[in-house]
């Protein structure tokens, strides 16, 4: 069972993912994924408890999505394949630059999902598809990471969700 | 600014899809959306397209609503339409657009495949625009609850789900409220490189994160005093109820979906 603290911070995190995510980047839904709230996947790094709540916000923000019931699936599939190898990872790499270029790399390589997503629903080049949606992603994780390093310094997430 | 600050796309109407029970409208639309794969030939995709519109039209939304939440998604059905009309190969020579000859079978192809996008995208979200959010949290609750039995924590997810659409408007409002103030205080975030912008976001996230972790820490210790301990023995404001209604629904969607394996090639 989640503690209420732990599941009442994931709440507040998700509506931040979905709040940011309506509010400051309306290219959130084209075909090259552009979210700036997707570097919200990098507080997984210094806390597994965050899990849920960046799901979360993946769940409700493509509920939303013109994309529909489809992006639902792929979306959330995305985001729990990648959180979760991060998460395995994150038992033997201690170190949170190291995790933070992992978990970039993690979340560009599996952007082959979203690529098959819009293979199977449009019929779109699965390669071209995958090089356009990677670079996308890859783009919002290596700008998030240092961004979500310095944040961490002045916030410190691993403290906030465990005390 | 306001419209913007509604979250989903519902649309309050008096109709009988509205009065659905939101399970039976999300067992519908997840089954829909499987089997427009199956559509393959001009009576079949016909026939889908006419149950669409026909359930559109008993939402009692005016189709203007509809068409403005297509919005976003009309560039990738186009760009679709064209990328198989100049790709795919297929029949015989038509006319040449552009230096680039068009083949009857790439005009059909992507006449079908941008047309099962447009549907799958009407239908799809005929279901947000039919039922409110925390309706949804309670159907997908509900659907989950078998679930319990290999310990998902089905209760937490949607009391995680609830919550957080109640706190998407407050975190909003203040997501905008700061990128003014930072905005009055110089930083850009409309203008200038890409890398830039993202970058501008920074001074605007900490005060966000601060803001959110405040109000995380005071609701958890708000539902602890009043004795919150998970879901055993919880009793419910909103109950759902399968009636007539929806079993009319399924029938009828049964017919679709036969409808549908008869007309097909």
């Amino acid at each position: 069972m989640l503690k209420t603290k732990s599941l009442v911070t994931n709440a507040v995190i998700a509506a931040l993912y979905i709040a940011i995510s309506l509010v400051l980047e309306p290219l959130s839904f084209m075909s090259v994924q552009f979210r700036v709230p997707e570097m919200f996947n990098h507080l997984v790094v210094f806390s597994p408890r965050y899990f849920f709540g960046v799901v979360m916000g993946v769940f409700i923000t493509n509920l939303f999505s013109p994309l529909g019931i489809y992006d639902l699936f792929f979306g959330v599939g995305h985001s729990i394949i990648s959180l979760g190898l991060l998460i395995l990872i994150r038992r033997s790499v201690k170190n949170i630059k190291a995790l933070l270029v992992i978990n970039t790399l993690i979340f560009t390589a599996t952007m082959f999902i979203i690529a098959f997503e819009l293979y199977l629903a449009l019929e779109l080049p699965f390669w071209l598809t995958y090089l356009t949606t990677a670079l996308g992603e890859f783009g919002v994780m290596a700008i998030g990471a240092p961004i979500m390093y310095t944040l961490n310094k002045s916030l410190n997430f691993k403290k906030i969700i465990e005390q | 600014m306001a419209s913007s600050l509604i979250i989903g796309q519902y649309v309050p109407a008096d109709s009988v899809v509205h009065r659905l029970d939101p399970r039976t409208k999300i067992m519908m639309i997840f089954t829909f959306v499987i089997i427009v794969f199956f559509a393959n030939n001009a009576p079949s995709y016909l026939w889908l397209t006419v149950f669409s519109l026909g359930a559109a039209t008993l939402t009692k939304i005016k189709p203007r609503f509809l068409l403005k939440g297509l919005k976003p998604v009309w560039f990738l059905i186009v760009f679709t339409f064209l990328l198989h009309l100049f790709v795919t190969r297929e029949g015989d020579v038509l006319t040449t657009l552009l230096g680039f000859p068009v083949y009857t079978g790439a005009l059909i192809q992507g006449f079908q495949i941008s047309l099962r996008f447009f549907l799958l995208i009407l239908v799809t979200s005929l279901l947000t625009l039919t039922t409110t959010p925390i309706e949804i949290t309670d159907a997908i609750e509900t659907l989950l609850h078998p679930l319990k039995k290999i310990k998902f924590p089905v209760h937490e997810l949607a009391l995680m789900m609830s919550i957080s659409l109640r706190f998407i408007p407050t975190l909003m409002q203040e997501t905008e409220k700061i990128s003014k103030a930072q905005a009055s205080r110089g930083v850009d975030f409309k203008t200038g490189p890409l890398k830039e912008r993202i970058q501008a976001v920074v001074p605007l996230l900490v005060p966000l994160f601060v803001s959110a972790f405040k109000r995380a820490e005071e609701l958890a210790m708000a539902m602890e005093a009043r004795g919150y301990r998970g879901g055993e023995g919880r009793t419910r404001l909103r109950e759902l109820a399968i009636v007539s209604r929806d079993y009319i629904a399924f029938c009828l969607f049964f017919i679709v979906i036969a409808g549908l394996f008869v007309l097909r090639g």
